[in-house]
């Protein structure tokens, strides 16, 4: 039962870690791997939100994320302007904008075990004989919730549509007037706000350090290469695919063995399907 | 008008520096300092506030003209470099670099703190050999140093450890499983711990003393550092109806979502180890209240908790609360930091002299009574520890989070005996 249910859990905190930067691959083919130091940045965020300013836990969460968003939209036009459709360059650059975020965090002071988010409510409950906290159901939820309302956004909304028109076809969103590097600089702000939302209900389960966002990055990377960088429901289960295995590692092998899971499944995908399980962009070179 | 201005204060400042040059301690102004080199893991708590620590001596050194090297006073001056060892996936490669780079391009006449991570002491010991500089470590706490000190004692002479290696605050954490045993019948124990060296040594250790001393293992569970999801192993410890979880931690990130995992899957176990965010003085803050009844061990005593029985702790505690405005974050190897800049002192004094090898046979004849006790070197060069008496050795001491009787939580030492300033209490929970 506990395999099931914490299998369950983690899996959604890896769907959550990678909805953002997978969004923003599928729309617009940006690889963004600041996306890691972008997480725990708001998170840090939020927290000098709350401690210094003396704002709300919900109200801080808010801001956070619009900070976050906000500074992927400006990213987009500062950094990636210039390079952008040299998938080289753009990996670099969101790299290094990453290397900076994460350092200058650190030469903040932002590290150790001072910083941590409370949890929204405390206690929990038993689920069969498995305790499980409040938090980590919120997590469930929000993760539910979030690719319903992605669902809804992309499918219903005029710019979820021009986000879906991008994805299929640059040159033929642009000719019925759909402006790529708005839509590009938008699904980066999109990205970073899911990759804050995601901070803000995973990081009270435990300490905020700025050595997390690389941990981030990983797992964001590893389910979506899984899954097919593209693909949302790829990446949904992909996350399934390491969450699950992650906690099968730790019952049958041994708890030192869960790390390895992520880099295993990549190096796994990499060999028999390079372009993921549901992944499209080579699927043609592959099977010829 | 302007002109006038800047003549007479072309004149004045040479005459006012000349003037004063008499009135400054001679032998301090033109001394050359001795260098104090720290390579460490910065973006740790330990090696961040161990840095304070070793600063705050120094500086007190200083204000008293500094150390005296044969017939001179000279000042201490403390040069730094990031190893990053702490962090996980820091290569003990990189870390070497660092450590290498400090040595040729400061060269620095001693070193303290040194390595955070077991893995970059073990690995540096050929290098500070190499280098011929005497070293007092302070943070990593692997007994393998000791096994490969003891392969080639001349050429490893040069290193000392001035803190606790791992098996003292096992002993400690082992004896307070007895006192468990004892007050309240419990014998069924889980232990978890780090994959790392010195975490390894200290779970190997607890493991053979509870086999031996009627305790039943439920589980030994090793976990990555960079681990971050515990629910395996806590769910064995609950079905398993294990009575005490002996974990042993010290990256934040990994300890904090224990800390609040443990908490929230409700395992009806009594917490007992080294937690760094639950030992910490902030741990009702950042954990929060549930840390009550979960017992720590703070090694050596002096880190981060001052003990009434034990002034010296309160005395450096107190002076560096006073200067950085807050207690170490860490319940850890803080004192012995402090400590090791005043042995090093006492050492260059009574050698008379920055020979490496004079100053490693005045190191040797270390008897000094500091914030973590009192602190001699064995045949191997680490500090001697005990729990008996601060007055005869260095010492720990274990704690346990308890309401006082104005509901507020605070840490009370409960371990050894004639440190103990309160007992044990069980969570109404197990009895």
């Amino acid at each position: 039962m506990s395999l099931f249910i914490y299998g369950l859990i983690n899996s959604v905190i890896l769907a959550l870690y990678a909805v953002g930067f997978s969004l923003t691959y599928g729309i617009s083919g940006l690889a963004n791997f600041a996306h890691g130091a972008l997480y725990i940045l708001s998170g840090f965020t939020a927290w000098t939100f709350i401690h210094t300013a003396g704002l709300p836990m919900g109200l801080a969460a808010v801001l956070s994320i619009a900070v976050t968003a906000l500074l992927g939209f400006v990213f987009y036009w500062v950094l990636l302007l210039r390079v952008r459709g040299v998938a080289l360059a753009e990996l670099i650059v969101t790299f290094a904008a990453g290397v900076a975020i994460l350092e200058l965090l650190m030469w903040k002071g932002f590290y150790g075990i001072r910083y941590s988010l409370q949890p929204f409510i405390r206690g929990g409950i038993e689920i069969g004989n498995v305790g499980v906290d409040y938090q980590r159901l919120i997590v469930l939820s929000t993760g539910i919730i979030l690719v319903i309302l992605l669902y809804l956004f992309v499918h219903h909304s005029k710019v979820g549509l021009a986000f879906r028109a991008m994805a299929q076809n640059e040159r033929t969103a642009l000719s019925v007037g759909i402006e790529s590097d708005w839509i590009g600089s938008l699904s980066l702000a999109f990205g970073s706000a899911l990759a804050a939302t995601a901070a803000i209900v995973v990081l009270p389960l435990g300490m905020m350090e700025s050595t997390v966002g690389w941990e981030v990055l990983i797992y964001a990377l590893a389910v979506a290469i899984v899954g097919g960088l593209e693909s949302t429901l790829g990446m949904i289960i992909g996350s399934f695919i390491i969450g699950f295995g992650q906690v099968a590692a730790a019952k049958y092998i041994g708890p030192k063995w869960m790390i390895i899971v992520p880099l295993a499944a990549i190096v796994l995908v990499l060999v028999v399907k390079p372009s993921g399980l549901f992944g499209k962009f080579k699927e043609l070179e592959e099977r010829v | 008008m302007k002109r006038k201005v800047i003549f007479i204060a072309l004149v004045l400042v040479p005459l006012v520096a000349f003037l004063s040059a008499p009135c400054m301690p001679k032998a301090y102004a033109a001394a050359k300092p001795v260098i104090i080199g720290v390579p460490t893991s910065l973006y740790t708590p330990f090696g961040k506030e161990g840095l304070k620590a070793v600063k705050m001596a120094v500086e007190e050194i200083n204000a008293n003209g500094g150390v005296m090297v044969g017939d001179e006073k000279r000042p201490f001056k403390v040069v730094v470099s990031d190893t990053r060892g702490g962090e996980p996936g820091t290569p003990v490669h990189d870390a070497l670099m660092a450590y290498e780079k400090l040595i040729t391009k400061e060269k620095p006449h001693a070193i303290v703190i040194g390595a955070f991570r077991s893995e970059v002491l073990i690995a540096s010991m050929d290098l500070v050999a190499k280098y011929k500089i005497p070293q007092l470590g302070t943070i990593a706490q692997s007994p393998k140093f000791q096994a490969q000190f003891k392969t080639d004692p001349a050429k490893y002479k040069y290193l000392f450890r001035v803190t606790t290696d791992a098996l003292v605050p096992a002993g400690y954490l082992a004896h307070t499983l007895d006192k468990l045993k004892a007050d309240f019948g419990l014998n069924k124990v889980y232990i978890i711990y780090q994959d790392t060296l010195w975490a390894q040594a200290l779970a190997g250790f607890m493991k053979k003393h509870c086999a031996t001393n009627g305790w039943t293992e439920v589980g030994y569970d090793p976990y990555a550092a960079g681990a971050n999801d515990f629910s395996p192993a806590l769910s064995n410890a609950k079905e398993g109806g294990a009575q005490a979880i002996a974990m042993v931690w010290d990256v934040p990130m990994g300890a904090g979502v224990f800390a609040k995992q443990y908490v929230a899957m409700k395992v009806p176990a009594l917490l007992i180890g080294f937690i760094p965010p639950i030992a910490a003085p902030t741990a009702v803050q950042t954990v929060g209240p549930e840390v009550e009844y979960s017992l720590s061990v703070e090694f050596p005593a002096g880190s981060s908790l001052a003990l009434k029985k034990m002034p010296s702790t309160g005395a450096f505690l107190n002076k560096f609360k006073k200067k950085y405005g807050a207690l170490p974050e860490a319940a850890a190897v803080n004192s012995s930091a402090y400590d090791s800049v005043f042995i090093l002192a006492a050492a260059i004094e009574k050698a008379g002299s920055l020979d490496p090898d004079q100053l490693v046979a005045a190191l040797e004849k270390t008897d000094y009574k500091g914030a973590s006790g009192r602190i001699r070197f064995n045949e191997n060069h680490i500090a001697v520890f005990g729990e008996k008496d601060a007055n005869e050795t260095g010492v720990a001491v274990v704690f346990q989070w308890q309401k006082t009787s104005a509901g507020n939580l605070e840490r009370v030492p409960v371990y050894p005996g004639f440190l103990a300033e309160g007992k044990i209490m069980l969570p109404p929970w197990m009895k």
